[in-house]
């Protein structure tokens, strides 16, 4: 479970990402993240596993205050925690495999990590991950041999094999076309699904949202504004947190034709 | 009918044009000004040339084979001052390149130090650098490898730290996020980004010492070089043929493997 106790975040350039947020994530649920660019959305995910860290407040995960974290303790919640990425942020000239198996280097000892010497468990465990997001034929190509759909189904399969309870992940999608978009959200969903992993997901797309989410939690200048299940949620309510009306471009879009995985 | 039209062209103002005319003609008055300044003997000088190349370029493309034991161990010597050379180099660039990048030493100011370093070692050229060590360490090949080595650091560290400079600090991140350490994240997030291209900088400036040091015996540093200048002052043009035959084979063997093997790392 994750728990933001009036957390607030300034930046040094006196810019407030986050103000008094207050919120419980249950485990297992899947959460999306709306709000206009700047809302705070990035800024809220990583706080989760301190790729930034709030200045006021407390952020409980598992019922620890995560906030305190440094060393050896960060790290430990790091790997249970694994990112997705806009851009994928693969190691373009390394393998699929290579990049998977970094997923495992939190529970990897340096020595055997430096010398590639994996344990037989973890790169059955990088296979398997990548046969789950369909991918396995490409296990010994370069990364950046691969297309950007690809490459996102890649990198969750990196954070398949981390073996994490939650996964974050920041607009995983902004960079690919409407059929791979939806391919990659049903990935994450079935995830979620399978494996009961709590995940949250910032996006811009409100069809998106709508179709994958179990609850939305509107965002505007720092702060939430709507939190609610998807079911409740319609047009009116994102012109609400956009504060102005929908327009085409905030629209995904419907895939033709999903690939099926 | 065809009703294509081209693009209009683009308008070149008169400014321009004058400046354009300008240049051209400053950069004729030079020539003849230098032309006119040298005052060549013509006719002496073209006499010599066409009685000299009547003589030497027949023997040139005649190689002296009976030297080629001698010959060959020299270019060897050569091959093995640039490699030394430019090993040396390639390791010591290495703090340099990494002072010389912004995004490593974490200021302007001592990355603008790194970076005044190495211009300044690259602004003297590899012959006086090669004089500086004969002076230094004496007449041998050890002088020809540390004038190599000097003059690499130059070029090596500036590459290098451009390289780190474009360090992707996203994947850097995404290492992060998975808990690993630090020394893993060097192993996999720095380093897999910067070996290659390190590596094929130190392999294309191989490349470039090769060249170097088979001058740098003109001045005792080793190598070639040295029987360049012996067969020169003697008149040994069938010598010299087979030297330059020599140099031209193991430049152009390095380069095409060089590049190929450029291509495969990067
Ligand atoms: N490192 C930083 N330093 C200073 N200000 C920052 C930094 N990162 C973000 N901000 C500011 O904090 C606010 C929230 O940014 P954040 O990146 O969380 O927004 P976002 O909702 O993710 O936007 P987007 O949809 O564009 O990604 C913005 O005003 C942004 O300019
Ligand atoms: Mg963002």
């Amino acid at each position: 479970m994750i728990e933001f106790k009036n957390v607030g975040l300034v930046y040094p350039n006196g810019t407030e990402g986050l103000k008094n947020i207050n919120v419980k994530i249950n485990d297992g649920e899947f959460v999306v993240i709306v709000g206009l660019s700047g809302a705070g959305k990035s800024t809220f995910i990583r706080s989760i596993n301190r790729l930034v860290t709030p200045t006021s407040g407390t952020l409980l995960v598992d019922n620890e205050d995560i906030l305190q974290y440094r060393g050896k303790k960060l790290r430990e919640l790091r790997t249970k925690i694994g990112m997705i990425f806009q851009n994928y942020n693969l190691v373009k000239r390394s393998n699929v495999l290579k990049n998977v198996l970094a997923g495992r280097l939190g529970h990897t000892g340096t020595l055997r990590s430096i010398f590639g010497m994996y344990k037989k468990e973890d790169i059955a465990l990088a296979y398997e991950s990548l046969k789950r997001v369909n991918i396995a034929d490409k296990i010994y190509n370069r990364a950046d041999e691969l297309s950007g759909g690809q490459q996102q189904r890649v990198s969750i399969a990196r954070v398949l094999t981390q073996k994490p309870s939650y996964i974050l992940a920041d607009e995983p999608v902004a960079s690919l076309d409407p059929p791979t978009s939806h391919q990659v959200m049903t990935y994450l969903k079935k995830i979620n699904k399978e494996d009961n992993i709590t995940t949250i997901v910032n996006l811009h797309f409100i069809d998106m949202a709508m179709e994958y989410a179990d609850r939305i939690i509107g965002m505007r200048a720092g702060e939430i504004v709507f939190d609610g299940p998807a079911s409740e949620v319609n047009e009116k309510t994102f012109e609400q947190i956009y504060g102005r009306t929908i327009r085409e471009d905030d629209l995904r879009g419907e895939a033709e034709k999903v690939e099926q995985p | 009918m065809n009703t294509q039209t081209l693009p209009p062209k683009p308008k070149v103002s008169i400014w321009k044009k004058i400046k354009r005319a300008l240049i051209v003609l400053i950069i004729i008055a030079i020539y003849v000004w230098t032309f006119v300044g040298i005052e060549i003997e013509w006719d002496r000088a073209l006499e010599r040339i066409s009685r000299n190349f009547g003589v030497v370029i027949p023997k040139l493309l005649s190689p002296d084979w009976s030297q080629l034991g001698k010959v060959s161990a020299s270019m060897l010597e050569t091959i093995f001052i640039a490699f030394a050379g430019t090993f040396m180099a390639a390791i010591l660039a290495l703090p340099l390149g990494f002072l010389a990048a912004q995004n490593m030493s974490g200021s302007k100011f001592i990355a603008g130090i790194g970076k005044w370093i190495l211009s300044a070692i690259r602004a003297f050229p590899n012959l006086i650098l090669a004089i500086l060590f004969v002076v230094a360490v004496g007449v041998n090949a050890f002088a020809g490898v540390l004038a190599i080595a000097i003059g690499s650091i130059g070029m090596l560290g500036k590459l290098y730290s451009e390289v780190v400079e474009s360090i992707d600090m996203k994947i850097v991140e995404a290492m992060e996020a998975t808990g690993a350490n630090k020394i893993q994240i060097l192993f996999y997030g720095y380093l897999p980004q910067i070996i290659p291209e390190f590596l094929s900088y130190a392999i294309y400036r191989f490349e470039i010492d090769i060249r170097a040091s088979s001058i740098l015996g003109l001045v005792g540093a080793g190598g070639i070089g040295t029987m360049i200048l012996f067969a020169a002052n003697n008149r040994e043009w069938n010598e010299m043929g087979l030297i330059l035959l020599a140099i031209i084979i193991v430049v152009t063997v390095i380069d095409f493997f060089s590049a190929r093997i450029r291509r495969k790392i990067v």
